[in-house]
């Protein structure tokens, strides 16, 4: 047995364990999960179940929602965390400092706790109420049991995580390279959008599936704080789990929403794999 | 006042206010927490309690079941970590050192897991699981913990591997160490600080997880993010705030142990391939 040969056997039976589980864990389940979204009342195979989802008037309402809701999180998660990212890479004052000192610690908050002082803070009577009660506002808009409260809920979440990774991309960029841009006369906006913007694209790219993902998939905040109807759809996915036991709708539903996420999935894993050919050519 | 605000410049301005926004947004809901946590007696509108007092902390240590969540919890976690590190590190350090045949492959089907929306992904496993038995068991939490885990516990240990200059393992060969003293007293203590940071990642990760737990672990399996869920409808909420620190306080304790390693660059390596 040659040697290339041997390390080559060592390096497959070092990852197999961990890809077994993978196996196990991810891509059976999907796969049984799309013979089962595919079942029938009768034991034969069709389509009602997905039929079930566009027609249903309450289930088309949830989908809806849903959308509503990852559409105009993702989008404000973006630009929020982008514009903060690079306003911390390229200043160094005092509030600066502070925020890179403590903007992790909501990615290691329990989602539950997260939740849970949002409902105390912006709830009916909550401190916030309270405080502006004190500076002459009597009226307080409702936000907990609202649309308002889930995307709320979802930028806590979302930004510290995005501008996290997106800050690790922009340090990647050199400062010789925008030296050298400024000594040839490029302008701010210039420098933004011909270096900046496409060296850090691809991580801006990787933030929007898992922000995408992230909020299509979620289920705390949208189970503590949304509304009763509409729901989002890993709120009703448990809820047809586990209340209502069908097993094949809830199979459906969470097929439905791999589908929805396919197209930014498919941009992440491409734009990796890209990469690492890169570096391994 | 205007002066003097023309004096300190528009730029510290509107960085100050962008530092107050950040605060109130992200710290308030756990300072008011904190507040809540330590309140006898706190009438609508005021804006501080009228009486402090200790007597929800008594309250909640009485509270059997919420007892033993926190032992359940703490045991699940220590699992999940011990079991995704012996899984984990040796593919990290096979990707980072070795060469193999369909390594890209391997290493980008980690992708997978982060691949769909979490929701979606348990009830698939849950249906799965339902048929052979493993809905309601220790095995059965213990690997939907794992899911969340799985990719960053190997990619962030690659990434460190990787950083480890290759031209201190091979003289340190020179001078006469065998491949194992090599690993032990070079490699991996160069790249422990990643390591480190995975495991924490890991340890936190298990003991918030919440959603995957509440489908498949009801009703043995509650744990305190589980217990959560249902205080908040069923207790006042100052027993709640009270709880919350206990869960958030491993964090908290992790975090600040860890900080000199805890920083973006490596937390990123853990999410996408640099």
């Amino acid at each position: 047995m040659s040697k290339s040969f041997k390390r080559g056997i060592l390096g497959i039976s070092m990852v197999l364990p961990s890809f077994l589980v993978l196996v196990l864990i991810v891509v059976i389940p999907i796969i049984s999960s799309l013979r089962e979204s595919l079942k029938n009342d009768n034991g034969g195979y069709d389509l009602s179940n997905y039929t079930y989802l566009f027609t249903d008037k309450l289930m088309r309402s949830n989908i809806i929602f849903t959308l509503e809701i990852t559409i105009v999180s993702s989008i404000l998660v973006l630009l929020i965390s982008y514009s903060l990212a690079v306003y911390m890479r390229f200043n160094n004052g005092f509030a600066v400092r502070w925020i890179r000192r403590t903007y992790m610690i909501p990615i290691f908050i329990p989602s539950v706790i997260a939740t849970y002082g949002l409902i105390q803070l912006l709830g009916n009577h909550g401190w916030m109420a309270r405080i502006l009660y004190h500076l002459g506002t009597d009226s307080f808009p409702r936000i907990i049991f609202d649309m308002k409260g889930i995307i709320l809920a979802n930028l806590w979440f979302n930004i510290p995580f995005t501008t996290m990774l997106l800050g690790s991309a922009l340090s990647g960029v050199p400062d010789a390279v925008i030296e050298s841009a400024k000594d040839v006369g490029a302008g701010r906006m210039r420098i933004f959008f011909r270096l900046i913007l496409p060296l850090t694209f691809k991580t801006l790219l990787v933030a929007l599936t898992f922000v995408f993902m992230g909020v299509i998939g979620s289920f705390t905040a949208p189970f503590l704080i949304g509304p009763n109807a509409p729901q989002m759809l890993g709120v009703s996915m448990e809820q047809i789990f586990s209340v209502f036991q069908d097993r094949q709708l809830a199979a459906a539903t969470a097929f439905f929403t791999f589908l929805l996420c396919s197209f930014v999935g498919y941009f992440y894993i491409r734009s990796m794999i890209k990469e690492e050919s890169v570096r391994s050519s | 006042m205007r002066w003097y605000f023309r004096a300190i410049g528009p730029k510290k301005i509107f960085e100050f206010v962008a530092l107050v926004v950040f605060v109130i947004f992200f710290m308030g809901p756990l300072l008011n927490l904190a507040i809540l946590a330590f309140t006898g007696k706190w009438n609508y509108p005021d804006l501080l309690p009228s009486v402090w007092s200790l007597k929800w902390w008594t309250f909640v240590f009485q509270q059997q079941d919420i007892a033993k969540s926190i032992g359940l919890s703490f045991v699940i976690a220590a699992l999940v970590t011990g079991i995704s590190i012996v899984l984990c590190i040796p593919a990290a350090y096979a990707f980072a050192r070795i060469r193999f045949p369909l390594s890209r492959f391997f290493l980008f089907s980690f992708l997978l897991t982060h691949a769909f929306p979490k929701m979606g992904l348990y009830v698939s496993i849950a249906v799965l699981f339902y048929k052979f038995g493993l809905m309601n068991t220790l095995a059965g939490v213990i690997l939907i913990h794992i899911i969340n885990v799985l990719m960053f516990m190997t990619w962030i240990p690659t990434s460190a591997f990787r950083n480890v200059h290759t031209a201190q393992e091979e003289s340190a060969r020179d001078v006469g160490a065998s491949p194992f003293r090599v690993f032990r007293s070079i490699t991996l203590p160069m790249a422990l600080p990643g390591i480190l940071v995975a495991s924490i990642f890991t340890f936190l990760n298990s003991l918030d997880e919440a959603q995957g737990t509440f489908l498949v672990g009801i009703p043995d399996f509650k744990t305190m993010p589980i217990v959560m869920y249902s205080i908040i409808s069923d207790y006042p909420a100052y027993a709640g705030a009270v709880f919350s620190i206990i869960l958030t306080a491993p964090s908290i304790i992790l975090l600040v142990a860890a900080q000199r390693f805890v920083s973006a660059d490596v937390l990123a390596s853990g999410f996408q391939i640099k």
